[in-house]
Parts: C-alpha cells; structure tokens; sequence
C-alpha cells in the first residue's frame, strides 16, 4: 500500500470517528482520494420500507428487509485506469468478530423459499451492490449492501485491486464506527 | 482496372464488416466502451400495448438497447435525453428497444408520461432478459451492430442528445449506408 493511500485512509478513519454514531444527519462516512472517491450511507427501516413498498413489494419481503441492516455503497473511479470491485475482498468486523454479508446468493435462497415472484427478485438484485466490477475511469456505480442488523459499531475495510490485470498497488479503505441507522 | 476498384471495393466491405474493426470515424465519446463483439442475446418482449418486439427483426440496423428502471435515478436523468436522440436518429434508421426491468405497467406508464413519453417501452416483466445481458447496473446502454454483434456499452447514464454522441451514431449509421452501398455497387457487373 503507497504512503498516499495510507495518509488517505487515516484520514478517513479520523473523520469517522468524529461523526455521531447512528444518527441518520451526520455527515455519511466518505473517502476521497486522487484515485476513488468511496461513499457510505446507512438507511433506516423506514427508508428501506418505504423504498421497497413503493415497488410493489409484499408485506412479507418488508418485515424481512426492515430487519437488516442496509448501508448504500457509492463508488467513483477516478483515475485513469481499471479499479476493481470484489465484495470477497471486503471485510466487515464488530465486536464480536466477523460479521457476515448477506450475498445476493443468500437473497436468491431466502425469496425462493417465501416464493417471492420473479420480479421482485430482479428488481431487489438490482439494488444491492455489483459483487465484481471492473470499473472503468470515471464510472460511478452505487448499490446497497446487506448485513445483519445490530447495534454494534462496525468496522469495513473495502480493498480494491488496480489495473486491468489486477497488478497494480492496491487500495485499502478503512470505515470505523460505522453504525446501522435506526429509525428516529 | 475496373477489376482493381472491384477488388478494392470488396476489401473496404471485408474490413467494414469484419469483427473487432473499428466502425467509427468520430472519437468515441466519454463513457462508451468498445467492446470485443459477441452475439446480442435475444430480446423478446412486448410493449405497453402488448404488441411484440424481437431484436432479430431489427437484423441490418444499428440498435440502441437500453435497460432501465423509474426507482433508478440516473435513469430518470437521462431519459429525456434518450428521447430526444430517439427522435432525431430513429427517423434515420437507429433501431431502438428501450427495455424497462421488472416494473409494472402502471409504474412504466406514470414514469414516461413525465420524463419520455415518446419512448415505446418494452416491458421485462420478470427481469430475466435484463439478466441474460448482465449490465453492470441500471441503466445501462449497449449498441448493437447491424450483424447483430454487440459492439459498445455505455457507463451509466449519458447526454445521449448531445453533439459528441449524436455524430458518433450518425457516424455509425452512416457507415452501414456506406456499407450497404459498396456491396451494392461492388455487385455491380462491368459497365
């Protein structure tokens, strides 16, 4: 990892840390380098219900989504060459450990089993965030992530590989304190 | 020497038309992607009307395939600039299908009468032609050539009525006329 990329994600964990825990207007945790500008936004029950019942979803598919916790991913490449999304490179910790995510392997089961139609299906896939993705300069993508809800402060370090092939020097972002929204 | 032209004329179609050759004369514009080609995956649906579209009929055409969704924000900006750049190249012979993912018909209908209501929605019902292109999320762009080889995919949303990707698909379209016309006049006999 280059110096630049460690002062920038210290940088970041200092600003984290200086936001409130929780609370929806705090400033949503981001990182900003020359290269990638990454972005977090936690999102409430309330917002994820509504959002979803405003698609049609069923009262069943709400009470199941309101139970996670739902943070919305931004990512801007800014540099000149590929960086890559791999969700496997991520880690997501609290104080108890690891924290699993909730894959859109995960999702595929649990609506199979609720027989939830097809097209609820697709359009919630299409709202999480790409799994891999080679982003291309200047693309921007954005997509929620899912994990179990809790009251716990996490930790998620995103680690990004560089260049088409992947040989370039990675980068590792790294978000403290990062707390699932409630509702008010 | 008429046999030189000739032979020339059928190299300039071979090079046209040959996969991975560059179609265009004007600069690609900012978030297009040149793409190895391969097959387009086929597109049967039906539109709000129920009247059926199929990408196969559109064989020999430029097509602009586009997938999107009302809850997506850049979809919602950057449909009335698809509407207007269907309405000035449809006309020149763009192909369009313009392909709504996993949304009803009152949701599609509501959302195009505010922001393209010109635009003839397809409608992927359930999402599974959405999936067979694998986009690298909503909304998502490809172009397909007239072989029906997909060629370019756009990142995100796009001024697609601006000069830069106006004159690059009138450059695409142009190119097949010329195309069609080599062919033509290579197929020509002696005079």
């Amino acid at each position: 990892m280059s110096l630049r990329n460690i002062i920038f994600s210290l940088l970041t964990i200092l600003l984290s840390l200086t936001s409130q825990p929780g609370s929806y207007a705090a400033i949503p945790p981001q990182y900003d380098s020359p290269e990638l500008a990454l972005g977090l936004m936690p999102r409430t029950p309330q917002q994820i219900a509504a959002f979803y019942e405003a698609r049609g979803f069923s009262e069943q598919m709400i009470q199941k989504l309101k139970q996670q916790c739902f943070i919305t991913v931004w990512i801007h490449n800014k540099s000149s060459q590929v960086i890559w999304l791999d969700l496997s490179r991520w880690r997501f910790n609290n104080a108890d450990g690891v924290v699993a995510r909730r894959d859109r392997h995960y999702w595929k089961t649990v609506w199979d089993e609720m027989l939830i139609p097809l097209a609820h299906q697709s359009t919630f896939r299409w709202t999480l965030l790409p799994e891999t993705l080679d982003f291309q300069p200047d693309e921007r993508e954005g997509g929620n992530i899912v994990l179990p809800r809790d009251d716990k402060p996490l930790q998620i370090q995103a680690t990004f590989m560089t260049r088409a092939d992947k040989s370039g020097t990675p980068i590792t972002v790294l978000f403290n304190n990062i707390q699932c929204a409630k509702d008010p | 020497m008429n046999c030189i032209k000739q032979i020339g004329l059928v190299l300039l179609c071979l090079g046209l038309s040959s996969p991975g050759t560059a179609l265009e004369a004007s600069p690609i514009p900012k978030g297009l992607l040149r793409l190895e080609p391969y097959p387009a995956p086929a597109i049967e649906l039906r539109d709000l009307d129920g009247k059926p579209y199929s990408l196969q009929q559109e064989q020999g055409a430029w097509v602009f395939v586009h997938f999107w969704a009302s809850w997506c924000r850049p979809c919602r900006d950057e449909m009335p600039a698809i509407q207007s750049m269907i309405n000035t190249l449809q006309p020149e012979g763009l192909g369009v299908a313009v392909i709504n993912t996993a949304e009803d018909e009152d949701t599609v209908f509501s959302f195009l009468s505010v922001y393209a209501p010109n635009v003839r929605p397809l409608m992927d019902r359930n999402g599974q032609t959405t999936e067979q292109w694998q986009p690298r999320g909503l909304p998502a762009t490809y172009l397909v050539d007239p072989n029906g080889q997909v060629r370019y995919q756009a990142l995100g949303g796009r001024a697609w009525n601006t000069p830069p990707y106006l004159t690059f698909l009138r450059d695409l379209l142009s190119n097949k006329q010329r195309t069609k016309l080599l062919f033509t006049n290579a197929s020509k006999p002696h005079q």
